[in-house]
Formats: structure tokens, sequence, C-alpha cells
């Protein structure tokens, strides 16, 4: 386990936070909020007070250099002048092995995230997707204790970021590699995060899994993260299948199965889609309401719909606003979008 | 018509260039300069010029690298004055700058110990090296330590958090992305060492076969009249400039081909 206990500095204020074995802890948090300092005092890069443990011993003296960490920075930092390869080998020196076992140590992560034909290349020739996956290969080659990315996918076009989302999930999880991931996008600190922490005005306000958060939430707790629509379950019934049937504002509606009781079902704002017509399709997760209230603010449109004794928020943007043509008291069939649905 | 107005100038100024340029070719006969290049004195000449001035580079590298890296990167009281200071020989009259040297160098003050150590300076090659040397520092100086503020220092964190000692990320990092910028003031620098004639003659002296680099020896065949001589070297030193102009010139291009992803800084 890394530890950061009672860390200060000019941003941050008396932090506490454990990121556990193996596992993946997103950092969200607007911008300005402390995010990257945290990185840096974890990489020793920043001065602070407070202490930096990795597996209860203390770091705080060592150097960059002496911290075994890899870090992949927001703006990646492949070196111009060095090939993929060398860029690789330079990140080995540490390790203290030979050419040759830093060759073939370089080949095969090369390989695992397939840019092996990209080795002999340098920075400048190579697309924004592949600097990144370079990036994360010098950051993991040679097996840091802690891995700290810093909003790796904020420069990418959205297809390949969300490929790339993928990629690193899956080269996390088969290297076991502990990580710290700072990003200011929700969705993919809920996608990526084994568990999340929001920060704000240099403290950690939240920590958990993003259902923990949004029950958090649901107390009365500040938040940071876009507030669910919590709906309360009448009965669950596990169908076995991986989806538990549950009962909501006298309609069945499917969820997946993730082990919990179901008393209760959480779906975000925008996972929820409404319509004036009855659309085609099988009728799962099919609701009809009465529009209540509709709040236009910058860039977003919310619409309450009342459905049975339960109010649901959606949300969408303006120009589907304009395209959907409701106005207050009209009647809406909507959707919950299966996979969206998460039990509490 | 107007749009052409503004090329006058560029032709002017062209045209003056290649007229003095051709004043040199043309003064003495061909034939005479043609035999003057084979001369033995102008051969000892280049010979001299080019190894006083390839060591006077050499000793400003050795000098003006690690100093422009510690003006580049460090930040201390006075620097702005230090700075000056160090630009100082780039306006000094050479001439000025000799004396100097020669007054430092001569029996009274340093001098005096080196002569008891078995080092003599003054009226020798050697002290060539060190009229050169003094003056061509500087501009090493000035190129590295710009070349050295145009690499991000955000590599250096990087090869940090890599594992690198700080020798390893200078050696590594720092100094193959500064390179083309140092090396563009080494040139720069080499070519003001070979054109060197003020501090040179007075501290190494104008003696032939002994001291006499390139502009010295045109200036000692001037004096005697041997114009065929003087202007051989002169041809030697113009041609030996040029060379060393275009080779900056072209660095420079293939620099900005290159540097798509933050290179070395250029020269100001």
């Amino acid at each position: 386990m890394i530890s950061l206990r009672g860390i200060s500095n000019r941003v941050l204020h008396a932090v506490d936070l454990d990121i556990r074995d193996g596992e993946l802890l997103a950092l969200v948090g607007p911008s300005g909020a402390g995010k990257t300092t945290l990185l840096n005092v974890a990489a020793g890069l920043v001065p602070y007070t407070g202490s930096v443990l990795f597996h209860n011993r203390p770091v705080d003296r060592l150097p960059p250099r002496r911290r075994d960490i890899g870090y992949v920075f927001q703006d990646l930092l492949l070196f111009p002048h060095l090939n993929v390869e060398q860029n690789l080998l330079l990140a080995m020196r540490r390790l203290g092995l030979n050419r040759t076992e830093k060759k073939e140590r370089a080949r095969r992560i090369l390989e695992s995230f397939r840019i092996d034909a990209l080795r002999g290349r340098f920075p400048h020739e190579l697309s924004g997707g592949e600097q990144q996956r370079v990036a994360l290969a010098r950051a993991v080659v040679a097996r840091p204790k802690l891995l700290l990315l810093d909003e790796p996918f904020a420069n990418l076009d959205f297809r390949t970021a969300r490929y790339l989302r993928q990629e690193l999930k899956k080269q996390q999880r088969r290297l076991g590699l502990t990580t710290l991931f700072v990003t200011h996008n929700l969705a993919e600190a809920r996608e990526l995060g084994d568990r999340i922490a929001v920060m704000q005005q240099g403290r950690v306000k939240q920590e958990g899994t993003i259902e923990e958060i949004w029950f958090q939430q649901e107390l009365g707790e500040i938040g940071f993260l876009e507030k669910p629509n919590i709906l309360t379950c009448s009965y669950a019934i596990n169908l076995g299948n991986g989806l538990v049937e549950v009962g909501w504002a006298g309609t069945k509606l499917l969820v997946p199965d993730d082990g919990v009781s179901m008393e209760r079902v959480a779906i975000l704002p925008d996972e929820i889609y409404i319509s004036t017509e009855k659309s085609m399709g099988p009728p799962i997760n099919r609701f009809t309401g009465l529009v209540s209230d509709i709040i236009k603010s910058d860039g977003i449109v919310q619409v309450a719909v009342s459905v049975g004794d339960d109010i649901l928020r959606v949300e969408m943007s303006p120009e589907h606003f304009l395209a959907l043509n409701v106005t207050e008291g009209q009647q809406v069939h909507g959707i919950l979008k299966l996979r969206a649905l998460k039990g509490l | 018509m107007l749009r052409y107005i503004i090329w006058i100038p560029l032709v002017v100024v062209t045209l003056l260039v290649c007229s003095v340029l051709a004043a040199l070719l043309f003064h003495v006969s061909p034939g005479d300069v043609w035999q003057a290049l084979g001369s033995s004195e102008t051969r000892f000449a280049l010979r001299l010029s080019l190894a006083t001035s390839v060591a006077a580079v050499a000793l400003s590298l050795c000098l003006g690298v690690p100093s422009g890296y510690v003006l580049a990167r460090r930040r201390f009281p006075a620097q702005a004055l230090l700075d000056t200071l160090l630009d100082l020989p780039l306006v000094m009259t050479p001439l000025v700058a000799g004396i100097g040297i020669l007054f430092l160098f001569g029996r009274d003050w340093l001098g005096g110990t080196l002569a008891e150590l078995g080092v003599r300076l003054v009226f020798t090659p050697l002290g060539a090296v060190l009229a050169q040397t003094f003056i061509a520092v500087p501009i090493v100086i000035r190129s590295s330590r710009a070349a050295f503020e145009g690499v991000n220092r955000r590599f250096e964190l990087a090869g940090q958090t890599l594992g690198l000692s700080a020798p390893e990320i200078f050696v590594r990092i720092t100094l193959p992305l500064a390179w083309q910028g140092i090396l563009t003031g080494a040139i720069l620098a080499w070519a003001r060492a070979l054109g060197e004639f003020g501090a040179t003659l007075m501290v190494a002296g104008a003696t032939r076969f002994k001291t006499a680099t390139l502009p010295v020896s045109v200036y000692l065949n001037i004096s005697s009249g041997e114009l065929g001589a003087a202007i051989a070297c002169a041809w030697i030193l113009l041609a030996l400039g040029f060379v060393l102009l275009l080779a900056v010139k072209l660095l420079g291009r293939s620099r900005r081909t290159a540097s798509a992803s933050g290179g070395g800084g250029m020269l100001s």
C-alpha cells in the first residue's frame, strides 16, 4: 500500500490518501483542486510536509529518482532526440541490467502495448495515441512501485481516448500496477477507477467506490461529482443470469448484478432517454411519466419527469431538447440504459 | 513600381560587398596570388591559424558550455551584471583586449609566475590561443546559454522520475537537446578566432614563421608591400569564413525542420 499522510504545502491541506496494492485510484476534481500537485508530492518533485509511505516505509527523504515511480506527464515528455526504444532503454538504467536484457525487456513491453513496430521511430513521427502508449510503456518498463498518470488522455480525440482507456485498464490489471490516476473527466474516473477520490480546494473530500460516493452524496455530503438519480426498489430478485429484477414505481427494471443487495439503484441523469412517442424495441427498463419541470442552464437542459411517486432528473444537450420539443405537463416515454444502472 | 523600391537597399548592400570582394581579387594579378598561395610562408600561416583557432575553440567550449549552463539554470545575485561583463570582450576593441592580456601575462603579474613554471605565453603561439579564446569564449557562452534555456526543463523532471542522476540527465538529455545551438555557437566562435587580429598581434606578436597567423600575415605582407601574399592570405580567410557561415545557416535550417518537439534554443 502507498500512503499519503497529512500532506500539506502551498496547494494541499492535510491530505490523507491510501492507494491499495494493485488498484487504480482515480483522483478527480475541478482544475486547481491540487490533483497534479498531489502526484508531484508522491513523486517527490515538489516540497511538502507530512509523509509519503511506500509499503510502510517513508520515502520523504528520497529524491524522485530513488522513489521507484513511473510518471506519465500530461505533456508526455518523450525525449525528442531518442527513438522509442532508446526512450525505454533510458528508463531502465536504474535496473542494472545488461544491454541485451534491457533490449529484450523493451521488446516485450512494446509488444504488449502493440507498438513494437514503432521502436525505431522518433516521437515527432508518432500519432498522439502512439505517443501516449510509448509514454505509458516507458513509465512501466522498470516496474515501478507506483504509477502516476496525469490526465494522460486529455489531449486525444474521443475514440482514441476510449480505446486507450481500455488498454490502460487491461495493462494495469495484467501488471498489477498500483496506480494513481488524475483526471477531471468523471466518466473516465468511473470507467477506470477501482476507487475514486474527489479533491476540491486542496483537500480530499470523498473517497471510495463510485457507489459509496454516490451513497454518501445521498446522505447530503458535499460532492463535486454529478448527482445520480437514486431509485428506491420495492423488491429485488436475482435472475441468476447476471441480471437482477427490481421493482420501481410500479414497473420492473433489469439491473446488472454487482453482488449487492439492490435496495436502491442509481443512474446518472445523462443516461436516461426520453421521447414523446413510445419507441420500438424490447420493453425493458421503460417508464412513462409527466414532465414536471424544465431548467435550462449553460450548455445543458435538465428535465424533471415524475414517475409514480418519484422524480427522475434527465439531462440533455440544448439541441436534443429542441428536437424533443416537450413542455411542462406533457407525457413522455423513457428508457433507463441497462448498463448505466448501478445497484447500491 | 513601388513594390520594387523596397529592394533597392538590398541591391546596394549586395553590390557593395561584391565590389569589395572583387577589388580584393583583381587588385593584383591572379598569377601572383596563385604563386603566394603555394609559398611556405602562407602555408605556415594557414597551419598556425587552424591549429591556434581549433585550440581556442576547444578551450572556449570547455569553459563556455558549463558557464552557459550555470547562467541559464542558476539564479544568483548580480547575475545581470556578470552577464554584461562576460559580453564585454564581444564589443571590446581587440587591440585593447590584447594590451590587457599582455599586461596580465607580462613580466610583472601572472607572466612571472608562469615563467617560473616554464610556461611562456607572450610572443608565442600559445599567446595566440589565449588571445583568440578571450575573444571567442563569450560567443560560446551566449549561444550555449540560449541553447540550454531553450531546453524544456520538464524533460529533466521526466529524467528524474525515470531514475536518472543529475550527471546522467545532463549528458543523456540536456546536452543532446542543446547541442545544435552549442555547435552553432562553436562555429561562429571558430570563425571569429580565425579572423582575430588585434589581440593576437599584441599578445603573440608578428614574427614570420613563428606567430604569424593568417590575419597577421596579411598585415605583415601589406606592410612590406607584398600585395600578392597578403591577398592570398585574405582569400583563404574569406573562403574559410564563408564555409563556416554557410555551415551555420544549414545547421539552422536542419534544426527548424527537425525540432518538431522542443529541441535546442535558437541563437538570438
